[in-house]
């Protein structure tokens, strides 16, 4: 048996969907477009169950809807479940009369996990199934209460068949018959239905004798006939509700009163910049100074670390070490030693030092999201961000790609329309992640000292006005003419729910590590292959054969050019593959400047040592710039061709990203190969 | 219908009961009912009946974003966030 889970955004549809399922549930996406597709098993039975996208209705103008729509037209589920929140009865019943005019039997699971929050509302349950025509059990998705009534209901198939009952007025009903008796297609009701709606999949259908009739409605009701229908759904929901459903006017909620502070004209802004402040010094600041070094130690060893901004001395022999030496012992050749170590072990580390703070910021997400204050942040910045093309939304994805891409990268799928989600994808990498500070620790730190801080200022500003000018780039000549709007709705203020949190976190952090891991692992494998041996395959030992010979050093010298400019006229194959290198993981650039410099001798730091003395603060702030703007790291490409859907859009996004910052970073060093 | 109800200045009059305009036109706590609509976009307007902006509905301005757009109105039992650009398409007469 086939069941397909239908409701609109925000229904309680998703925490039905995994109480219903537990942990039997297979995540995936729709075919050609970027929308998760999850389906499961319900508990103690073999019924099959999918979670269709949220809707609020069935036109064929979303991907969402559409999906929705061809679902349970062509893929013939058995039932539909259709969750709808009791607090707002009218909305959820205009998607359920919809369901209701297919061929298809369904159960209404009717969520009252806010009234019973909420007092006020009151809904006659055994009334509103007798009106409705169809089997309603009532439930709460977050108190777990109702649950295996609902999956007994749909077990024993104990659930009253779809009657189609008549809801519109008479002439319009008159209409509907006649068009089934000429149609031959499924879902005679439905069709008929989006047949008189001039839908424009059904157009084909619309036959010049059809045609006369809805004419003839559109005259005597003196509307289109698109709009007479939602009319006359609605007349038909209103009549509904009045009798079996009683709302307590109560003036003042408390959400209301809550909004009227954290939307208030003139706090509304400072209150947000003070909860953001609050979430990166608790992650990126706290635990990510405390943690970044620790872990990253752990796996690459180190005889000091960094914490909070202090050096303190590190006493654990590092995972990468410890093996190089049990390696060696058991005599393992020295380029397999170092395949483990400086490719595998290193790849872990890369992702692991910055998992804590992670966990932290999704933690810190997952609370804003869940009390219901993140919905108001995208609600009160969506005046700034359209007039870029953006909507509120694609601000969510850019917080959260402050912490890392990847998962910012995966947040744009709340970004509803299309374009507006590409372009998030697109963007999103331009926020400095915590990988990029290294980059800007090293060059500030050296090179502008006291003043590293308001060079770090002007990098993340320099990030916003990136991101915004590209905006007005793409619009204007990749994604032309998308219409953005702005409908969503504010959820009420709740307490957060612990599991819904716990679950969050976990699910967010286990597909970081799944994604980043792979990807970042495989390719750290690969540049340490082309960073350990030569041309001729020899390996580079450090003795007969240096970096200079390496695969890595050539094709470095290959793209130096590219360089050339920014670097204020230095052909530098060190600077190049270092670039290169942040493709693993951006903090790379950093270790192989190091290793580069180390290799090469001579001088304490990077900078002193003869190979990257080159460096001013003009190219070296060029540089920062590039290595911040240019393309992402493997993982973050890799979940931009996930989200984009193709490998072309990938590419496309990977050349906009670097010619920016190419850009950007040629245009400042220039300036200083002129001016010094 | 009257649409002339903004100053040289920008300076919105308040709309009286019984006044047509646009609902872009109310502010906050201000009730009016839809007249008609008029949108060129054949998806915002599905999206909007879909959404229950209908002729008729009663539509009261609940919260104004503090940069003043987006609004959060409520009709039908429930609230919706709106665009103004999106609310200027959709005319009402004020009844509170």
């Amino acid at each position: 048996m086939k069941v397909a889970l239908v409701g609109n955004q925000n229904s309680g549809k998703t925490t039905l969907f995994n109480t219903l399922t537990g942990s039997n549930q297979k995540v995936g996406n729709w075919p050609g477009v970027t929308i998760e597709r999850k389906e499961g098993t319900i508990i103690d039975t073999n019924i099959e169950i999918i979670d269709l996208p949220g809707v609020y209705s069935l036109s064929p103008y979303s991907s969402e809807e559409e999906i929705s729509r061809q679902f349970v037209m062509e893929e013939k589920p058995d039932l539909i479940i259709n969750i709808i929140d009791a607090t707002s009865l009218e909305r959820s019943l205009y998607l359920t009369t919809q369901l209701l005019e297919l061929d298809i039997d369904v159960v209404i699971a009717l969520n009252m996990a806010d009234v019973l929050e909420k007092s006020g509302i009151t809904v006659d349950v055994e009334k509103l199934s007798k009106r409705l025509n169809t089997t309603i059990v009532s439930i709460s998705a977050k108190k777990n209460l109702g649950i295996q009534q609902l999956i007994s209901v749909v077990k024993s198939g104990e659930y009253q068949n779809n009657r189609q009952d008549y809801i519109y007025d008479e002439e319009i009903e008159n209409v509907i018959s006649n068009i089934t008796r000429l149609i031959n297609v499924g879902h005679k009701r439905f069709s008929a239905v989006k047949i008189i709606e001039r839908d424009r999949d059904y157009r084909p259908l619309l036959t010049d004798e059809i045609n006369a009739q809805i004419d003839m409605l559109e005259h005597n009701y003196s509307m289109d006939s698109e709009q007479l229908i939602a009319d006359q759904r609605y007349r038909h929901i209103g009549r509904i509700k009045k009798e079996c459903s009683t709302q307590e006017e109560k003036g003042d909620t408390v959400t209301d009163k809550l909004d009227r502070v954290f939307l208030h004209k003139i706090f509304g802004l400072p209150i947000f910049a003070l909860i953001m402040g609050i979430v990166y010094f608790l992650s990126v600041g706290l635990v990510g100074g405390l943690t970044v070094d620790f872990v990253g130690a752990l796996f690459d060893g180190s005889e000091t670390i960094n914490i909070l901004g202090r050096e303190m001395p590190f006493v654990i022999a590092g995972l990468g070490p410890t093996l190089s030496g049990w390696l060696t012992n058991i005599g393992a050749s020295p380029w397999s030693v170092s395949l483990v170590v400086d490719g595998i072990i290193a790849g872990f580390g890369a992702v692991s030092s910055f998992l804590p703070q992670l966990i932290i910021l999704f933690l810190c997400l997952a609370l804003l999201e869940t009390t219901g204050y993140m919905s108001r942040i995208s609600f009160f910045l969506d005046r700034i961000f359209k007039r870029f093309g953006l909507s509120g939304k694609s601000l969510i994805p850019f917080i959260v790609g402050s912490g890392c891409s990847v998962p910012g990268i995966m947040a744009s799928r709340t970004v509803e329309n299309e374009e507006e989600r590409k372009m998030t994808v697109m963007l999103t990498p331009f926020v400095p992640c915590s990988a990029k500070l290294p980059i800007i620790a090293l060059f500030a730190g050296y090179f502008f000292s006291s003043l590293a801080w308001l060079v770090t200022l002007s990098l993340y500003f320099m990030a916003i006005a990136v991101i915004l000018l590209s905006a007005l780039i793409l619009k204007k000549f990749i994604y032309k003419g998308a219409t953005s709007s702005y409908l969503s709705e504010l959820p009420n203020y709740h307490a957060p729910s612990a599991i819904y949190v716990f679950r969050d976190v976990f699910d967010k952090t286990w597909s970081f590590i799944k994604r980043a891991g792979t990807v970042i692992v495989l390719c750290s494998v690969a540049v340490w292959f082309l960073a350990s041996f030569t041309w001729t395959f020899n390996y580079i030992d450090g003795v007969n054969y240096h970096i200079e010979n390496s695969i890595l050093a050539g094709i470095g010298n290959a793209f130096a050019w590219i360089f050339y400019p920014m670097l204020g006229g230095t052909w530098s194959w060190g600077a190049t593959v270092s670039a290169i290198q942040g493709l693993i993981a951006k903090e790379q650039v950093v270790s192989s400047l190091e290793v580069i410099a180390g290799l090469e001798g001579g001088g304490s730091t990077v900078f002193e040592s003869g190979i990257f003395s080159f460096f001013n603060s003009w190219n070296a702030y060029a540089y920062m710039i590039f290595n911040l703007f240019s393309a992402p790291c493997f993982a973050a490409i890799g979940a931009m061709r996930k989200e984009l859907g193709s490998t072309k859009g990938m590419f496309k996004a990977v050349f906009f990203q670097t010619g920016i910052a190419w850009v950007l970073a040629t245009f400042v060093g220039m300036i200083g190969w002129l001016i010094v | 219908m009257q649409t002339q109800n903004r100053h040289r200045h920008g300076r919105r009059t308040r709309l009286q009961v019984g006044q047509e305009g646009h609902l872009s036109d109310l502010e906050r706590g201000q009730k009016a009912i839809v007249l008609d609509f008029h949108n060129d976009n054949a998806i915002l307007r599905r999206r909007l009946l879909d959404m229950g902006i209908t002729k008729g509905v009663e539509i009261e301005i609940k919260k104004i974003a503090p940069l003043g757009d987006p609004v959060d109105i409520r009709l039908r039992g429930y609230e919706l966030c709106i665009r103004r650009k999106d609310m200027r398409s959709i005319d009402i007469k004020v009844v509170e």
